[in-house]
């Protein structure tokens, strides 16, 4: 996510990082020791808390503090915004009642979907377009920047640009018109069985540049020769695929498996811009990010009907779900990894 | 043309099929978006696909006047920046000590920051509103330049902590033997070493700052305030009949990235793709 597309980013790139960390910290105690004796602890403690404070104070006071606020505020109830008394799980069973299981069910299902449709068109596909740019050789480059173009644009843009083109009688369909593909009216957006596939595949034409290049790069860094040495037994490009570059791609697998739980767990942007933040049509686009909006802060035009309780009962169960299912998936590929 | 080519030639057509289909799906939508900025609705509706006619800027005069572009793309421009340069400046300040001291608490307080790239902000956002409310920032651009700050402070602080770590130690040493005070030390010595990790920080803080819809959703109520993102999403709901100045806005919304990314799309390749995975 988000923040969202910005976040996006952060994510996408900080996640193998993070886990390389340790390593890094373990080597800086190799440090000479010399240099803190030269100039005294005392003076080396304040100065390295000066240097710290103002952004422990900005992430403390805007990130840290609000995230602990927003967890142990799911325990209490609420009147508007402001904090009553203690309910221990009393917002968490609401929640998981009626009205409001059958909802948060259903988009917790939309949102599993968006995670299957993305690893699907986007991770999947970009991996045979890594793989056929890779085949191709270095003048196919080209292609990488152009497939990588809409990652730079906000989901928000984006959105509004595809919902534009898919307005019945609209660009998209004149096109499909011309081929010959179909001949009805396309009508995508207001049919809930077709909606949500829609927003996935906009997501999708939105992100796969990213896998693309991160598959290209790794496929780059491995040796030509395992490449030829398959060629000359008689592998063809299929094999080569499955059996040697995707084995070596895991690290990356892994990586982008984790942007993409976050990712489709936070979705958002899209289904506002072109669904509504009631995720149209019928609530067939709604997702727990829209449900946990319009929770905390109300729908679009109808202020102050909001329940902070039920917002933060959700939202707690979503960090604890996306931290288990975040470190289940990184053990998963860490084993597949070792055993390479 | 041999058997053995005509058969090597047949098996690469699913292949090309592929990145054929692809290309056209990038490019026709920006395509239309582009050359629909300078039709009138009725010739969007008549021949979607066909270039225009005349290339008046009609459109796009009308958006940024009358839908208020100007004022939007004005807000994001001054947030974006501001952001970058707090994010900056905070971040080089925060992992000299985190990177290169050795104290007990720095590696530690090294990993809070670090984990922050994993927390699903979006789940905080009641608790960052409330405090925003307490601290009067609801509704400015201070207030999101502040959780902008907030939200890039990890990432900033992974590239910068990486790479002051890599530095050697020698010409710091020199400088502190001469008396420089710590801060010098940082803006003399260590600082012009950094650069590309500047860039790369400016780049990233950049492009999500300047992308991101979710907070200046929630904590921006006057238009006038409005950053580039949140205006044109109402404006997709608000102008919904007049699509050629629709599109003239979204172009205009493009226009920046488009720029950026003819400048720098090497370096943004290759820190997306291979430094920020391996």
């Amino acid at each position: 996510m988000q923040h969202h597309a910005n976040l996006r980013i952060a994510r996408r790139s900080g996640v193998a990082r993070l886990r390389a960390a340790p390593e890094g910290l373990d080597k800086d105690q190799g440090d000479p020791p010399q240099r803190t004796r030269r100039t005294g602890r005392g003076r080396r403690h304040g100065a390295a808390v000066a240097f710290v404070l103002p952004a422990a104070a900005i992430y403390g006071t805007f990130i840290l503090y609000p995230l602990l606020s927003s967890l142990f505020g799911s325990l209490y109830t609420w009147t508007g915004i402001t904090r009553q008394g203690f309910s221990g799980l009393g917002n968490f069973y609401r929640l998981l009642s009626d009205p409001y299981r059958q909802g948060l069910v259903s988009a917790f299902l939309h949102n599993t979907l968006w995670f299957v449709g993305v690893l699907l068109l986007q991770t999947l596909l970009g991996l045979l377009i890594a793989w056929t740019i890779f085949r191709r050789g270095r003048r196919f480059r080209i292609f990488q920047s152009i497939f990588f173009f809409p990652a730079l644009l906000s989901p928000v843009l984006v959105g509004a640009l595809w919902r534009l083109i898919l307005i019945p009688n609209g660009p998209a369909q004149d096109f499909l018109h011309r081929i010959g593909l179909i001949h009805t009216t396309i009508t995508w957006l207001g049919d809930s069985d077709k909606a949500l596939w829609v927003l996935i595949a906009v997501d999708a034409w939105n992100w796969i540049g990213l896998p693309i290049l991160v598959f290209g790069a790794g496929l780059n860094g491995v040796p030509k020769e395992i490449f030829e040495a398959a060629a000359i037994d008689g592998a063809g490009s299929g094999r080569m695929l499955t059996h040697i570059a995707v084995p070596m791609l895991m690290p990356a697998l892994s990586a982008l498996t984790m942007l993409t739980i976050i990712n489709s767990f936070n979705q958002f942007d899209i289904v506002y811009v072109m669904e509504g933040v009631g995720g149209d049509p019928s609530r067939s686009t709604d997702t727990l990010i829209t449900q946990f909006y319009r929770f905390a802060f109300g729908s679009v035009g109808s202020s102050g009907l909001t329940d902070i309780g039920l917002a933060l009962a959700l939202g707690g169960l979503l960090f604890v779900f996306l931290a288990v299912i975040s470190v289940a998936t990184l053990r998963y590929f860490d084993r597949k990894v070792a055993r390479l | 043309v041999s058997g053995a080519r005509v058969v090597y030639r047949v098996k690469r057509i699913p292949a090309s099929v592929l990145l054929a289909g692809w290309t056209l799906l990038v490019l026709l939508p920006l395509y239309i978006l582009v050359t629909a900025s300078f039709k009138s609705t009725a010739q969007i509706y008549s021949a979607p696909l066909a270039p225009p006619t005349t290339w008046g800027l009609g459109n796009f005069v009308h958006a940024w006047k009358q839908a208020n572009f100007n004022a939007y793309m004005l807000n994001s421009v001054l947030v974006t920046s501001l952001a970058i340069a707090l994010t900056i400046v905070v971040c080089l300040a925060a992992a000299y000590p985190l990177s290169r001291y050795r104290l007990w608490w720095t590696a530690p307080m090294l990993l809070v920051f670090l984990v922050g790239i994993m927390i699903p902000v979006r789940l905080a956002s009641v608790g960052i509103f409330t405090t925003m409310k307490e601290l009067h920032l609801l509704d400015s651009h201070l207030g999101l330049v502040l959780v902008f700050a907030a939200l890039r402070i990890p990432f900033a602080m992974l590239i910068f902590a990486g790479f002051m770590r890599a530095i050697p130690v020698e010409l710091e040493e020199a400088a502190r033997l001469d008396g420089a005070p710590e801060w010098r030390v940082l803006v003399n010595v260590l600082i012009p070493q950094m650069r590309p990790a500047i860039g790369v920080v400016t780049v990233f803080t950049g492009i999500a700052v300047w992308n991101d819809f979710y907070f200046p959703l929630l904590f921006t109520f006057s238009d006038e305030k409005k950053t580039l993102t949140l205006g044109l999403a109402g404006f997709v709901g608000q102008y919904n009949t007049d699509w050629g100045m629709l599109f003239a806005g979204l172009t205009m919304a493009l226009v920046p990235l488009v720029l950026l990314y003819s400048l720098a799309s090497g370096q943004i390749q290759r820190a997306m793709g291979a430094g920020a995975f391996r």
